[in-house]
């Protein structure tokens, strides 16, 4: 079902991406339909390449990297758009705004035929390609390569007057990729995002409150914290990352806003004037199109990273106690439960009061890792496990099954352990004690911790 | 010909409104169109404005065949070719004059408040913008509405009984500016009446009886 969800979007997504370029390249379209199949084509194959050559997180980063990459450019295409030369009016030429150089068509549709196919490739998942995926990389790859056939025709069904200018072109084409790129946990730029724009302010303002020296203050020390916490907040990771976020189209829009309308001034008869004015505004409204949508295509892609058509594989924690020895022995094999099955298993120590939850998982080198169901940062939301990663469920950071069991950022947070073929054993107090060092000592502040 | 019908007939079931007509309208010129109730001079005047479609023949203004444009098309010939006077007015109540005048701006293209105003002061209403139609006695709520009329500059000024409420003096006035502005901004115009003494304000008069043309003079009928 997900799978399907998921090429359900690479084909809307490279449809409404076909349908862009051949209406910002009107004058063009042989140019764009060969630059587009040999630009699709040409990203399935250098995916597939790539995933043989390197390992899957690196390829991971790189098409990330791409994205990035084409997200700032927007960026920074939106601020120039705004502040546009002096005197630069609208321009209100007609649907085919961009001009139809056969270069810029046909390097412009491959570019964009390759990323596509290329993200598309890392968003179903379909490396490294194995003889069990052929089949359907087959069938994905035809379906990529018949979609501008039938994005010509659908493109004539078009509104005559929408006009598709270079920006709003660059606005489509980015926003649909990052709205793909989105059904993927790897390829997801959002979660990210605003991991940094939360870790930002969470830095700052600790940074500020160390160099004042405002923890020691007496009226700060027991209840601002309480209200400074909610700064520490997720929402205010999300917040800030959803406004970076939509910046540049909205920028887009402003621009389109501020661009003066040709002047009307020198028709004398109220009612013709009223009528060019009107078309003039007309065209804006078209030209507003674009832009408007892709801020629609980005809310979507962060509704897709908040709200992922990924199930994390989370069970729910056993209750474990520990020997007279004060050690916790866990069988590998209990029942149905299989330690060495490579996927997370969670267990809760209580101990008094306190609820201490840990997981092991055998990871992908054939070794065990035993660690925290909580890490150093965040609120102890847990862990669940998907596509080979573990997730924080507070922050969304992914984190490779290989490197669970290391310390470090958003990592579990390890716990020393044994392990035998037939059980693993971890010291109660050890677990008890880096429970309470890591979870209990930010629970004061609402949003996390300092 | 500003205006030209051929054959032109309307049925409503078995009842025929129009029976095959032949008419030409020059450029310009101030038609009246008399008969008694039932005669077919709403009919003509509904067709002519492409409020309604013929049931046979062919009515062309500006050279374009109305029954060949769709409903847009239609929509799209109102707005650029027709302005309507009514008998009953027919002005939004709640808004004011300018805002009447100033919705007929609208849904041509843009509003224009400043030539809304200029409007309404042509005819003689700068001093009621802000009245709304309840406020405003028959005559004035009348100019309102060839304020409105005229606001888009349409080149057919069709009125249906536009005298047919107000008192002699009133119905002078506005057919007094209605020639003025017919001189000013030649606009033909199509007006449908039962009283003869308007009728003598026009170049040319058609009687109408039972859907048929029964008499074609080129002065206005004798009062």
């Amino acid at each position: 079902m997900a799978l399907a969800v998921k090429a359900m979007t690479l084909v809307l997504c490279w449809g409404g991406i076909c349908l862009g370029l051949f209406r910002a390249f009107g004058g063009a379209r042989r140019t764009v339909l060969s630059g587009t199949l040999a630009g699709f084509a040409g990203g399935a194959v250098l995916v597939v390449a790539l995933a043989a050559a390197v390992p899957a997180t690196a390829l991971a980063a790189t098409l990330r990297g791409v994205l990035a990459v084409g997200f700032l450019l927007l960026g920074g295409v939106a601020v120039t758009h705004l502040y546009r030369p002096a005197g630069a009016t609208l321009d209100i030429s007609g649907p085919a705004a961009v001009p139809p150089g056969r270069w810029p068509a046909v390097l412009t549709s491959a570019a964009a035929g390759l990323v596509t196919a290329a993200v598309g490739g890392g968003v179903l998942g379909a490396l490294p390609l194995g003889p069990d995926r052929l089949l359907p990389g087959a069938i994905t790859l035809a379906i990529g390569l018949t979609l501008p056939f039938l994005a010509v025709a659908g493109e004539r069904r078009l509104p005559v007057a929408l006009l598709l200018t270079g920006e709003a072109l660059l606005a489509l084409v980015v926003g649909l990729l990052l709205l793909l790129s989105s059904s993927s946990l790897g390829l997801d730029l959002f979660a990210p995002l605003s991991m940094k724009v939360m870790k930002l302010i969470h830095d700052f303002i600790h940074q500020f409150f160390e160099s004042m020296l405002i923890p020691d203050h007496p009226f700060f020390r027991n209840d601002v914290w309480t209200y400074i916490g909610y700064l520490f907040s997720n929402s205010v990771g999300f917040w800030g990352g959803l406004a970076l976020w939509l910046l540049p189209p909205l920028l887009l829009v402003l621009g389109l806003l501020r661009k003066p309308l040709p002047s009307v001034a020198h028709i004398r008869q109220g009612a013709q004037r009223r009528k060019l004015l009107a078309s003039f505004l007309r065209a804006r409204r078209w030209q507003l199109v674009v832009p408007w949508l892709t801020v629609l295509v980005l809310a979507g892609a962060v509704y897709r990273s908040t709200h992922p058509a990924t199930e994390y594989w989370d069970p729910k924690p056993v209750p474990v106690s520990a020997g007279a020895d004060g050690t916790v022995v866990l069988p590998v094999k209990d029942g149905e439960r299989d330690l060495d099955d490579g996927r997370i298993h969670k267990f809760a120590l209580r101990d008094g009061e306190q609820e201490a939850r840990f997981l092991v998982v055998m990871k992908p080198d054939g070794r065990y890792a035993v660690a925290l169901d909580a890490c150093a940062i965040c609120q102890p939301e847990g862990y669940g496990q998907a596509e080979g990663t573990v997730i924080c469920y507070y922050c969304k950071t992914l984190i490779p099954l290989e490197t669970v069991g290391q310390p470090g950022g958003c990592n579990p947070v390890p716990i020393r352990f044994t392990a035998s073929e037939r059980e693993i054993r971890v010291a109660r107090q050890e677990l008890v004690n880096a429970w309470v060092s890591t979870v209990q000592a930010g629970a004061r502040v609402p949003g996390g911790k300092r | 010909m500003i205006i030209e019908a051929r054959g032109l007939t309307r049925s409503y079931a078995e009842i025929c409104a129009l029976k095959p007509l032949q008419l030409q309208v020059p450029e310009g010129e101030w038609l009246t169109v008399m008969g008694h109730s039932g005669s077919g001079k709403s009919t003509l005047l509904n067709l002519m404005g492409g409020l309604d479609r013929p049931s046979a023949g062919t009515i062309q203004v500006g050279g374009v065949d109305l029954a060949s444009l769709d409903e847009n098309g239609l929509a799209r010939f109102r707005r650029e070719w027709i302005g309507i006077i009514f008998q009953q007015h027919h002005l939004v109540p709640y808004l004011t004059a300018l805002e009447n005048v100033m919705m007929a701006q609208y849904f041509h293209s843009v509003t224009d408040e400043a030539e809304a105003r200029a409007a309404l002061e042509r005819v003689g209403l700068g001093n009621r913008l802000r009245n709304r139609p309840g406020e405003l006695s028959g005559g004035e709520q009348q100019r309102v509405c060839i304020a409105r009329s005229i606001i888009n500059s349409p080149r057919i000024l069709l009125g249906d009984e536009p005298t047919g409420n107000l008192d002699h003096q009133n119905t002078r006035m506005v057919l007094e500016l209605l020639r003025e502005l017919r001189d000013q901004e030649k606009f033909t115009i199509v007006l449908v009446t039962h009283n003869s003494e308007v009728a003598a304000w026009g170049d040319r008069t058609i009687f109408m009886d039972d859907g048929v043309v029964v008499r074609d003079e080129p002065r206005g009928a004798p009062a």
